[in-house]
């Protein structure tokens, strides 16, 4: 079976090459570009499965380069960037980048977006077009109402009878933001009294189960002083 | 006898015996009117001098020039003197004779008038006859016979009787008076035996009141003569009326002496305290105009700013130059056609003064958009610094972290190195976390935030920041007391760093709490103000001011190896602060206490 390729673009050559080893590691193929021409290059002659991407970048820089990628490729783009403001990461994903790290990153947690993007990309890829009505899909999170289960970039997560309902009811109403009371209400079908705790528990506990890193949720966010909800992507 | 002349009965006594002569000398005063006594028998001693003779002759003159007007003879009887007038076709007189040289006889009552020329007697206050007029073409001779001057010399002797004696009691009265006033007010606020200056409460008012109480006293010596000036008598008794009014008179005197004394003691008494000034009204007044007036003048506080001290002086000038136009154009009432002058100047003036003051308008403007935007460029290239540095922190640490995680990962490394590199592993993801603190703070210290603000409710954040850190929380092993109200509490207020504020400082009480002490968090309203109130017995001794706490970097307890970046509370203030609220840290012994407010999101 043929590796895995992995693009990686950072104009700094010891983070690129840190990276290179990282990832070689752990059994993937990697090819190096210092700045977005190059990176363009490299994508025009090799079949590449993932690119990191820093946005800082001299001649073509990051999100230029997001840009032209993706008038051809739907390939995963993360960006790797010492940019940390909210704004920046708004800006890179809606140029089209599926994921975004912050330097300095911890290479664990770089390592399980990294599998996670690629898992969702052949996971995708598999279930093709045979997608049924049962399935609930918000970005990476698939909810399967007929198994009860919930799939994170494909891979299944266990959850309790509980946190399947709570994920269930905030999947189907993506991007709305429930208070602690509506939730409870719903999934408990029990009148809400003093009940921020006990949902923000739940919430805390799916977060560690379906978050790469449970501290900068992807997903399910908390609207603080107002309520929760599941990002829609 | 200065031990005797302080005594507070002779004083007494003085003052009495004052307020008795100076009484007197009123009732006096009001006796000699009430009998009618003509008072310029005090001075002139012969009738033929006095003013009351010479309008005597004028009356006689008057009269005598009417009898030609009307041309009627005037009843003997009414007539106490010889006159003569004549004119052309007619002739009048009472005279036995008809000649010039019968009435030169009176030389000393002779008065004539002839070819337009007249003629008076030699001891006749002259400067008082008016002479006659009418035409010129007429003749008159005046004189009063020996028994009429005669019979008025013998009463104006008889009042001279009268008058002169009183005149002189009323002078001794008044020297007594102003001879004790004088001991009075030598005396007077002295003690035996006491160098203090003694005071009473009357000295306490201010000067001006005081002085007031000299008002009844002028008013009475304008008034008295033409009020009281009643019911004269011709003969020399008093009618029962004029004895009451003379008994009113002296009562009022005597209250109002009282009064003056009063006043005119305190007064010495306040010069000899040297506060006659000081304890006035004017001394509290003048000041407050003077320093008003220098204010409004004063140039020194614009020292430091050319353009505006051009104004200023301009300002100065232009009021100045019109002040003295002003008086110039009252002058000029006199002189109407000069009037145009003012005018035209004060045109050329304001002209001045509006076309400079606009030039320098113009540079202070250009100067304060200058200034604007100067700040506006320092605070871009504070911002730029910030994200520049941060950028190029960042991308070494970057490296740090990535080999020192590839090293931990090499297998055949000595026990030893392990250990390094698990030090290492740890410093920098300390050092990535104080990193991002700095630069969150430096950030919303800068001013380039972008809050993202809404109506929250600060309850609900506030349980699922405890939500959210309870396994640090029961990992602690504090327990934390809430009191929250039951309604919503609702402010406009960006929550992601509201949330970061509570975190910080539940994090920071969860870190430095004594041991088995609770943790109080309190919120609420109170009138219009939105208040959360954190408390925490602190597990060592806060030898700390709440200022010191809250500078960068500073820590509870120096010594303490902790994963912290000493930022927790400079990043809670200065979040806060964002937010629009105002935070503020309170150490009461061991307690510690965190007091976050905002004004009511209405």
């Amino acid at each position: 079976m043929e590796h895995t390729r992995i693009l990686v673009v950072d104009d700094d050559r010891e983070i690129a090459n840190a990276i290179d080893k990282l990832l070689r590691m752990e059994g993937y193929d990697i090819i190096k570009a210092y700045n977005g021409l190059e990176a363009l290059d490299v994508l025009i002659s090799n079949n590449i499965q993932l690119i990191l991407l820093d946005i800082m970048m001299p001649k073509l820089d990051g999100l230029s380069t997001i840009l032209r990628i993706r008038e051809k490729k739907n390939i995963p783009i993360i960006i790797i960037s010492a940019k940390s403001e909210d704004s920046d990461k708004i800006l890179g994903l809606s140029m089209g980048a599926d994921d975004y790290v912050t330097k300095p990153f911890n290479p664990q947690e770089l390592l399980a977006r990294i599998k996670s993007q690629l898992r969702r990309y052949m996971f995708l890829g598999d279930m093709g077009n045979i997608k049924n009505s049962s399935q609930l899909i918000v970005g990476g999170l698939t909810l399967d109402k007929d198994s009860k289960q919930l799939f994170v970039d494909g891979e299944e997560v266990r959850l309790t009878p509980t946190e399947y309902k709570i994920m269930d009811f905030l999947m189907t109403n993506a991007g709305v933001v429930f208070s602690a009371e509506k939730i409870y209400e719903k999934v408990w079908e029990e009148p809400a009294y003093s009940v921020e705790n006990t949902v923000m528990v739940h919430i805390r506990r799916i977060r560690e189960k379906i978050e790469i890193n449970p501290k900068e949720p992807k997903y399910l966010k908390v609207v603080w002083g107002i309520g929760y909800k599941i990002e829609k992507y | 006898m200065k031990s005797i002349s302080r005594k507070k009965w002779v004083k007494c006594i003085a003052f009495a015996l004052a307020t008795v002569f100076i009484t007197l000398a009123f009732m006096q005063l009001v006796y000699i009117k009430y009998i009618n006594v003509d008072l310029e028998s005090i001075i002139v001693r012969e009738y033929r001098e006095s003013k009351s003779f010479a309008y005597e002759v004028n009356k006689a003159i008057s009269t005598t020039y009417k009898i030609l007007e009307s041309n009627t003879i005037v009843e003997p009887g009414e007539i106490n003197y010889f006159y003569l007038i004549k004119d052309d076709e007619r002739i009048f007189s009472n005279a036995p004779i008809y000649y010039r040289n019968f009435f030169e006889r009176y030389k000393d009552t002779f008065f004539s008038y002839e070819n337009g020329m007249s003629t008076i007697g030699k001891r006749i206050n002259s400067d008082l006859i008016e002479n006659p007029h009418g035409e010129n073409d007429y003749t008159m001779y005046i004189a009063f016979p020996d028994t009429f001057m005669e019979e008025h010399q013998r009463l104006w002797n008889q009042a001279r009787n009268i008058s002169i004696p009183i005149i002189l009691s009323v002078i001794l009265c008044l020297v007594l008076s102003l001879l004790l006033l004088i001991y009075l007010g030598l005396v007077s606020g002295r003690k035996i035996g006491e160098a203090e200056l003694y005071t009473s409460w009357m000295d306490n008012l201010y000067t001006e009141i005081i002085l007031c109480g000299f008002i009844p006293m002028i008013i009475w010596i304008l008034t008295l003569s033409k009020v009281l000036y009643y019911d004269t008598s011709v003969g020399y008794g008093l009618s029962d009326r004029q004895i009451f009014n003379m008994c009113l008179i002296g009562i009022v005197t005597v209250v109002i002496t009282i009064i003056s004394i009063l006043a005119f003691l305190s007064i010495v008494r306040k010069v000899k305290g040297r506060n006659f000034y000081m304890h006035s009204i004017m001394s509290k007044i003048v000041p407050i105009i003077t320093a008003y007036i220098k204010n409004l003048f004063d140039g020194n506080k614009f020292k430091n700013y050319p353009l505006t001290k051009r104004l200023h002086k301009r300002q100065v000038t232009f009021i100045i130059l019109s002040a003295i136009l002003v008086l110039f154009m009252l002058l000029c009432t006199l002189v109407p056609y000069l009037m145009i002058l003012p005018i035209i100047i004060e045109a050329i003036i304001i002209y001045w003064y509006v076309k400079y003051n606009n030039e320098t308008f113009d540079e202070i403007n250009e100067g304060f958009n200058e200034s604007i935007k100067e700040q506006m460029k320092a605070e871009r290239m504070k911002i730029n610094l910030i994200t520049n540095v941060s950028h190029d922190l960042k991308t070494p640490l970057t490296s740090i972290i990535s080999y020192v995680d590839l090293l931990s990962k090499e297998e055949d490394l000595s026990e030893a190195a392990r250990d390094y590199v698990r030090i290492l592993t740890e410093k920098s993801n300390r050092l990535k976390n104080i990193l991002g603190d700095i630069f969150e703070l430096a950030k919303s210290t800068s001013g380039d935030v972008n809050l993202e603000m809404e109506m929250l409710d600060l309850k609900k954040l506030i349980e699922q920041t405890l939500g959210d850190m309870q396994d640090d929380i029961e990992k602690s092993g504090f327990q934390i007391i809430t009191k929250l109200p039951k309604d919503p509490i609702y402010i406009v207020s960006d929550g992601k760093r509201l949330y970061r504020v509570f975190q910080n400082i539940i994090d920071n009480a969860l870190k430095y709490s004594l041991q088995g002490t609770r943790i109080f968090i309190e919120a609420g309203k109170k009138r219009e103000d939105i208040f959360v109130i954190l408390k925490n017995i602190a597990g060592y001794e806060m030898n700390f001011t709440a200022e010191e706490i809250l500078q960068r970097f500073n820590r509870g307890d120096k010594s303490r190896n902790t994963d912290g970046s000493g930022l927790g509370l400079s990043i809670a203030e200065s979040f806060t602060k964002v937010c629009g609220g105002d935070f503020k840290v309170d150490i009461d012994g061991d307690m510690f206490k965190v007091i976050i407010s905002f004004k009511n999101a209405n």
